[in-house]
Parts: structure tokens; C-alpha cells; sequence
């Protein structure tokens, strides 16, 4: 016995050499990048003029102001967390179990937030039900503000992150097992009662892993509660305030601190919620062929609910593609490509720019994460648990504290690298790496663990093996996760907007900042070219690549 | 399994008419599924659709659940049309290849499941759910879930479930083929005690003959979506209808023949170049298909009045010995006893061989086959 496992353990030791020298390298990387910038921010927080104190916290929470703004954060997050859940249930419930026509048409829309800044959002909700807006001004006849505050952002963060959960529900639903559903129907309950007593109880870890995902993209927001927050201030914006502003770099650490602390909380529960997830079916084979509800009301109901929801949603790209293409949107709607030829000349470098740090920076994510991944999941490499939840921390870190912890960790010795591309890149990977390593375990997953050992019996290095017969085999998986972290990379606002710099800037702070100036028309060309470009590249990258990279997704 | 104190109501008898099933593959092509399916059960009958996988039987079965749409055809439960019912409106006792079973609940809420849909009172839920764990001998595992059991125990929560709602038909799907061999063999026959104690009638699928023959009062044989045959085991397996249905239920030699006359209900067939007489009632063609099963093939010395051939392989399977052997071009394939070794015969031998005339079955000849 004894002998036995001491040839295992030989084996991998002696052929895992090759990849075994970018252990160090990564465990460098994580510590500098991920670990690194928030002891910074932490150190920053607690230090008033060279020396250690609390003060800064003491002051801020004895701050009735912070308290209310702190709840306001926790409240808008709970309202969009179960309404976003509510609705992405109904929505995936009416796509995978309800026979109706235009599915296709209803899931794009569906799913096209998930591809856009949530910038974008804002601007077309202010186009349309803002001061002037089109409906609420054109149409109605009123002049309020009442999407400024409260509602408002409840609105828009549940139109821009409500897809995020409907693409889980979606998942969670078609990968529920038929028969199971099948069975309740011929004891005879009716598809009501099948939902209510097998389907959702079924569901409800997935239900709370969807809140919490809707929770942790409302507390990150930052662009919504910029432009529609009004009189209802939110962390995100305090610490943007703080650090724009103001310039009172203690009170924006201390700020991103106490963001940090509910933010944390969330992942570990996700964490262990995640880890006892899913009743794994019980028995042998479940089919997945779904029996489709022809109950008249019911597929009525059904196609109500996702047509005025495609509705909301098209009419937002309808209005902002309206205001790219008019002179000015909501008082002169004369014709124009003015503004795209605008975008494309004086921003032409903007958008260029984006996309070359966020393909560099995706091609790095998926890479570093395929290694860090078969460190985890293949390897007995020392400290492999610890690298594991370095580089999924910042699922937990709000991209308002990343990028706030970034700018200030490499702005001074011993890493200056402000004003660089580098940072950027680097906060695109870290922000990418939890999905990177995603990608990188369902692609590993592809491979039974006899294939790259076949490999090694037949004389291969580990180098070799990973090249000839792993990256063929996840090339899918790795594919998916690239244009996923692209996708993000590109359309993030919260992480980056402290570290562009007129040297490299990118296209949601340039889109912002346009917004500011009452640039609509450029705004809006922009966000339409953002939007044109990442579906090109979502839908032309992998025919370039060969199409079996859906499978993976 | 023995004590039970469930009682069907009443068996049921079920006719099923013309059933037409297509699938609509995304393509825009449609794959027939079932055609002009005819079955007739008589109450507290067995009934077993054997046949390979995609014949269409496992649709058949969730055409009866209503868990798929009939293109055409009626369903007819003691002469009541049942087709156009909803699932949760018939009473079908459904047990599913995989079980099925909600993960989420006790042994003692699934079971209870159909009870508590239909708003039964507590006590009466408790005693019937309790009769039905003890009919399937599962009376200590009610606060369990279902992870917790083994695959064996996992089925019996299964049919226990079925059974609770008094059905008026039991449906089986394949409900063995994940246990192992042993428990397989095990279940079957508590399933039949259950089933037979009970009387419900019952249409079980499967594409295992060996199940099929020992649980079944009749078993209908599919092919592509059409039944083959319809009738008892032993018909089946000695008067097939069919090549198919005689290959689909045991190893056969079917051997091309003439039949050169009859008289006194035995036909003169002329195969391998030697006569033999065959007991018919009827003879089917002057061209026929000569169905030997291996274990009516005897070897004996070689002779002049009989085939003789050259055994080309044996295979030693534990109760039996299987011989291969050549007799001009045709192999014939001959099986006996393993036990007693005294008449072994080892390859390369020549051997003369006799067949059981009265368990010789004619089809007519319909080509090479």
C-alpha cells in the first residue's frame, strides 16, 4: 500500500516540473495584485497623517449621514436582489416550460443587458422617463423628477442585472430533471401545484444564489446611482464623491471598507450555499426534455409577461440607438450621423484602446485561470486552497474598491504604474479571474483524468501534454470564458473609472463623462458602437474558432 | 412483499386504438415514433412491451400517462376515452426508469405525495402511506430521503408510490435496468407477487427478454414503432411470428427449407440436404424459414441419414456449452448441458446433428434475412 502511493506521488512529482515553474510566478501575481492593493486600502484608512488611527472610521460611524447612506445601499440592493429574482423566475419559467412562439426573440432580449454597460441603461431610462423625457414629457405631459432616487435606480438596476439571474434561472430550469416534474403530474397535481410543491422548492438554493448575485451587482453599481441616485446617495457614489470630489483619500478607503464588510458576508454565504447546492438528482440518468404547458391562460400570462419586458428593454436600445442618430434627442430629431462620425473621429482611439486592453486582458484571465485551476484541481501543490480564494476574491470586492485600491496601491514606490495600460489590464484580469478559473475547472472537466495520464505514459512532459491533447479538448470552455471576461472587461465602469488616465482611457468614463457635458448624441453613438462591437465579437469570434464552443457555455 | 393490505378497487381494462405518434425533429423533419399501435389489456393483467431501444414503447407508455400528445388514436379505460385528459387527471401509477423521486422530501412525503394533492385527511394519508411502505417492505426507512437510500430501496419508494393512489394502471418504464443483475432478478419477482396480489393492471416496458418472459402474463413485441407480436411467453419464445421476434427473444438457427407434402398435421421439410419431419397445423409457404432454437440441436455420431458438420468453436458458459458448427456454408449453433462433461465434444470434431422435431417452428421464407 504504502509502496503504491509512493509511486503515485513520485509520478506527479516528477512530471509536473515544467508547469510546476509557474506556481511561484502566479502565487507572486496574486499577492501583489489581489492581496497587496486592499491591505493598501486598509493601511490607508487607518492612518491620518503618517500615524495609526481609527479616527477616520470613529468619524464616519458616529455619521448619521453614513448610516443613512449605508442603509439606503442595503435597501436598494434587498428591492432589486428579490424583485430581479422574481422576475428572472417568471421569465426563465415561461421560456423553458411554457409553449410560446418567439422564444428566440424574447431570450435575445433577455440577455442583451448582460452585454452593454449598465451606463447605457441609465441614459436611455433618462431619454425616456427623465425631466424631458420622451414618454413622461413627450407623451404625458409632465415634468418630474421622479426617476431620480429611489425607484428609479430600482428600475434601472433591475433592467440592466435582472438578466444575470434569468441566465441561472434559465440554466437551473432546464437542468432540473423532466421526470421528476413528470411524476408530480401523474399523481395528479396540476402545473400549478407541480411548480409550487416540486419545481421551486427544487430551485430555492438556486433562488438564493440568484439574489445574491442581484445583491452584489447593485451594491458594485456605480454608473445608475451616478446619474439617476438624486437625492438618494449610495456607498459607490459616496466613495466616488469622496475620491473625486473631495480628494479625501482616508474617507474614500474608510468608505470602501465598510462597503467591503456586507460585500464579504455575501460571498461566504454564496460560498456555502454553493457548496450544498442542488438536491444532485437521486438515481440514475434524468432527461431534460421538458413537457411544454398549452394551458390557453397560462401561455397567454406567459407571453404578456415576456413581451412587455422585451418591451422595456427594446424600447431602452430603441431610444439610445434614436439619440445617437438625431442632433439633439427629445428637442431636434432631424436625421444625423453626426454623432457617429464624431465618436469615430474624436473617440476612435477610446474605443480602440478598450478593446485591445480588454482582449489582452481576457486572453491573460482564461490562461491564468486554466493554470491556476489545474494547480487547484489537479495538482497537491503547497498553498493551492489560499491562491484559490485570493484569485476568487474580487467576486466578492466591488469594482468601486478594486479600482479605488488599485489607483491608490500603484501610484507611489514600490509599483508606480498609474497612467499605464498595465493597470488597467491588470484590474481587467483580476476583476476576470474568478471567471477565468471557472472556465478553467468546466474545461478541465472535459478531460477524464486517464487522458492526460495516457498522455504521460507515452512519454510526454506535462508541457506537452497541456499543449497536444488538454487546450484542444477545453478550447470551447476556455473560448467562452474569454468572451465572457471581454464582455465584462469592456463594459465595467465602476472598476476603472479611478484609473483611466487622458493617456489610456476607456469608453464607459468617456461615455460618462460625455453624459456630464450633455453630450447625449455622443453618448449614445458611443454606447451603440460598444453594444455593435461586443455582439460582433460574442457571435464572430467563435465561428472563427469553430462553433462548439455553445456546448461549453 | 407478501403482507399487503392494499386493495385496488377494481382492475380495469384498457384498449388502446390506432395510436399515431411522430416527433418533430428541429430540422423540420418528423420522425414516426409509433405506428397504428393496437393493444387490448384485460383487468389485472401483465402486459410487457418488449423491444429494442427506439422501437417506441417507452412513448406508448407515456402516451397512456398523457405525458406525451397522441397525433391520432383513443385510449380507452374501461370503455371510457381517457385520451384527451390531462395527466394529473387519470390515475396512472407511473414508475419512471430513474425513479423519479423528490429529492427534497422523506421517503414518507413522497409517498404521500398523490394523498396530499388530493387534500386526503391526515389519518387516512398516514394509514395508507404506512400500508404501502410495508407492502414493499420499506416500513423503517419513511424519514429518510431519497439520497440516503440504495438504488434497490430507491425503486420499492418508487412503486410504493405508484400504488398509494390506488391506480387505475400501473406503468413501469424500464423500472429495474439500473440495479444490478442479482437484485434485478430479486425485484422481478417481488414485483409480480405485488402486482398479482394487488390486480391492477399493469403495462411494464422493457428491453430485457429474460424480465419480460418471467413477469409477463403477454408481452407484445415492437419493432420501429409497430407491434411485432402479440401473446404469451411461451408463444413468443416457441411460435414466433417473426425472425425478428424470434431473434429479439433467444439465439435461433433459421435455416432456409422446402416443404415437400404433408399429411396428418406433419410436414416433410427438406434442409441441409436431408428430410425431417416438422408437427404442423398449417404450413406457411412451399418456401420456408426453418426456426431451430440452439438448445433443440442435438449432437450425435455422424451418420449418412442425418446433416453432419465440423465444430468450428465451442464457448464454455457455466450451465451450458455452445457449439458453432459448420455444416456447408450454414453455421448452426447447438447448446447443451454443461454438467457431466461425458458426451463433451471438442472443436474440430465431426458431428452428426438432430433436431427436436416438435419444437421446430415454420416461417415462411422472405428472403435472406
Amino acid at each position: 500500500m504504502a509502496v503504491a502511493l509512493e509511486g503515485v506521488t513520485e509520478r506527479r512529482g516528477g512530471r509536473g516540473w515544467t508547469l510546476v515553474a509557474f506556481y511561484p510566478i502566479l502565487a507572486l501575481f496574486l499577492l501583489v495584485f489581489v492581496a497587496y492593493p486592499m491591505l493598501d486600502l486598509f493601511a490607508r484608512a487607518i492612518t491620518v497623517d503618517g500615524k495609526p488611527s481609527f479616527s477616520v472610521f470613529a468619524r464616519l460611524l458616529t455619521d448619521k449621514f453614513i448610516w443613512q447612506v449605508l442603509w439606503n445601499t442595503l435597501l436598494l440592493g434587498c428591492t432589486v436582489a428579490a424583485l430581479g429574482t422574481i422576475l428572472a423566475t417568471i421569465y426563465a419559467y415561461a421560456i423553458t416550460r411554457v409553449a410560446i412562439f418567439g422564444k428566440g426573440v424574447w431570450h435575445f432580449f433577455a440577455v442583451l443587458p448582460t452585454i452593454s454597460p449598465p451606463i447605457l441603461m441609465a441614459l436611455g431610462l433618462i431619454l425616456l422617463y427623465g425631466r424631458r423625457g420622451l414618454v413622461t414629457n413627450g407623451l404625458l405631459g409632465i415634468q418630474s423628477t421622479a426617476l431620480y432616487g429611489f425607484w428609479g435606480l430600482v428600475f434601472a438596476q433591475l433592467i440592466s442585472y435582472f438578466p444575470f439571474a434569468y441566465l441561472m434561472m434559465l440554466h437551473l430550469f432546464r437542468g432540473l430533471d423532466a421526470s421528476i416534474e413528470e411524476v408530480a403530474g401523474t399523481m395528479g397535481a396540476n402545473a400549478w401545484r407541480v411548480f409550487t410543491t416540486v419545481t421551486l422548492p427544487l430551485l430555492v438554493p438556486g433562488l438564493a444564489g440568484s439574489a445574491l448575485l442581484m445583491f452584489g451587482y447593485s451594491f458594485a453599481d456605480l454608473g445608475n446611482p451616478l446619474l439617476l441616485g438624486g437625492d438618494f446617495p449610495v456607498m459607490s457614489s459616496q466613495i466616488y464623491l469622496a475620491i473625486i470630489g473631495m480628494y479625501d483619500v482616508p474617507q474614500g478607503a474608510a468608505l470602501s471598507i465598510i462597503l467591503l464588510v456586507p460585500a464579504v458576508l455575501m460571498f461566504v454565504a454564496h460560498k456555502h450555499l454553493s457548496a450544498r447546492t442542488a438536491f444532485a438528482t437521486v438515481g440514475a440518468k434524468a432527461s431534460s426534455r421538458h413537457r411544454m404547458i398549452r394551458h390557453r391562460p397560462a401561455q397567454i400570462a406567459a407571453l404578456v409577461f415576456v413581451g412587455g419586458i422585451t418591451l422595456l428593454i427594446f424600447l431602452q436600445y430603441a431610444t439610445v440607438f434614436a439619440g445617437a442618430t438625431t442632433q439633439l434627442f427629445g428637442i431636434n430629431y432631424t436625421l444625423t450621423i453626426k454623432h457617429f462620425s464624431d465618436v469615430l473621429t474624436k473617440s476612435r482611439h477610446v474605443l480602440v484602446d478598450t478593446l485591445m486592453l480588454g482582449v489582452i486582458a481576457s486572453a491573460v484571465a482564461v490562461v491564468v485561470g486554466l493554470l491556476l485551476a489545474y494547480f487547484v484541481a489537479r495538482t497537491r501543490m503547497p498553498g493551492r486552497n489560499a491562491l484559490d480564494f485570493l484569485a476568487n476574491l474580487p467576486l466578492a470586492i466591488p469594482g468601486t474598491v478594486i479600482g479605488l485600491s488599485f489607483a491608490l496601491a500603484f501610484n507611489h514606490f514600490p509599483l508606480m504604474l498609474t497612467g499605464t495600460a498595465a493597470v488597467i489590464i491588470v484590474a481587467f484580469v483580476v476583476r476576470s479571474l474568478p471567471y477565468g478559473i471557472r472556465s478553467g475547472v468546466a474545461a478541465l472537466d472535459q478531460l477524464h483524468r486517464s487522458l492526460d495520464e495516457a498522455s504521460t505514459t507515452m512519454g510526454s512532459t506535462s508541457g506537452q501534454t497541456l499543449w497536444r491533447i488538454l487546450v484542444p479538448l477545453v478550447r470551447p470552455a476556455l473560448l467562452a470564458g474569454m468572451i465572457f471576461s471581454f464582455t465584462r472587461s469592456v463594459t465595467t465602469l465602476s472598476a476603472v473609472i479611478f484609473i483611466v488616465s487622458p493617456h489610456w482611457s476607456l469608453v464607459t468614463p468617456t461615455i460618462l463623462s460625455q453624459m456630464d457635458r450633455g453630450d447625449v448624441g455622443q453618448a449614445a453613438a458611443l454606447s451603440v458602437l460598444v453594444v455593435l462591437v461586443v455582439l460582433l465579437v460574442i457571435h464572430g469570434v467563435p465561428r472563427l474558432f469553430g462553433r462548439d464552443w455553445r456546448e461549453a457555455q | 412483499m407478501t403482507k399487503n393490505t392494499i386493495k385496488t378497487a377494481s382492475a380495469k381494462a384498457l384498449t388502446v386504438l390506432g395510436l399515431n405518434k411522430s416527433f418533430h425533429l428541429t430540422t423540420g423533419r418528423s420522425v414516426p415514433a409509433v405506428r397504428d399501435f393496437n393493444l387490448n389489456l384485460a383487468p389485472g393483467e401483465l402486459v410487457t412491451l418488449l423491444g429494442p431501444s427506439g422501437c417506441g414503447k417507452t412513448t406508448v407508455l407515456r402516451a397512456l400517462a398523457g405525458l406525451e400528445e397522441l397525433d391520432e388514436g383513443e385510449i380507452l379505460l374501461d370503455g371510457y376515452s381517457i385520451a384527451n385528459l390531462p395527466p394529473h387527471r387519470r390515475r396512472m401509477g407511473f414508475v419512471f426508469q430513474n425513479y423519479a423521486l423528490f429529492p427534497h422530501m422523506t421517503v414518507l412525503e413522497n409517498v404521500a405525495y398523490s394523498l396530499r394533492i388530493r387534500r386526503s385527511p391526515d389519518a387516512e394519508v398516514r394509514a395508507k402511506v404506512a400500508s404501502a411502505l410495508l407492502a414493499v417492505g420499506l416500513e423503517n426507512l419513511g424519514p429518510r430521503l431519497p439520497g440516503q437510500l440504495s438504488g434497490g430501496q430507491q425503486q420499492r419508494v418508487a412503486v410504493a408510490r405508484a400504488l398509494v393512489m390506488k391506480p387505475d394502471l400501473l406503468l413501469f418504464d424500464e423500472p429495474l435496468s439500473s440495479l444490478d443483475t442479482k437484485l434485478r432478478v430479486q425485484v422481478r419477482a417481488e414485483l409480480r407477487r405485488l402486482q398479482k396480489s394487488l390486480g391492477t393492471t399493469t403495462l411494464y416496458v422493457t428491453h430485457d427478454q429474460d424480465e419480460a418472459m418471467s413477469l409477463s402474463d403477454r408481452i407484445a413485441v415492437m419493432r420501429a414503432g409497430k407491434v411485432e407480436q402479440v401473446g404469451t411467453p411461451e408463444e413468443i419464445y416457441a411460435r414466433p411470428a417473426s425472425l425478428f421476434v424470434a431473434e429479439f427473444v433467444g439465439k435461433v438457427n433459421a435455416l432456409p427449407g422446402r416443404v415437400e407434402g404433408s399429411s396428418n398435421g406433419r410436414s416433410t421439410v427438406e434442409i441441409l440436404g436431408h428430410r425431417i419431419q416438422v408437427p404442423t397445423d398449417r404450413i406457411p409457404a412451399a418456401q420456408v424459414l426453418v426456426l431451430v432454437r440452439p438448445e433443440a440441436v442435438r449432437l450425435c455420431p455422424p451418420s449418412a441419414d442425418r446433416p453432419a458438420g465440423r465444430v468450428e468453436e465451442t464457448e464454455y458458459l457455466g450451465d451450458r456449452i455452445e457449439y458453432r458448427i459448420r455444416v456447408g456454408t450454414t453455421l448452426i449453433v447447438a447448446a447443451q448441458s454443461a454438467l457431466g462433461g461425458a458426451s463433451r465434444v471438442a472443436e474440430s470434431d465431426t458431428v452428426g446433428l438432430e433436431f427436436v422435431e416438435d419444437a421446430i417452428h415454420l416461417l415462411p421464407f422472405v428472403g435472406p434475412a
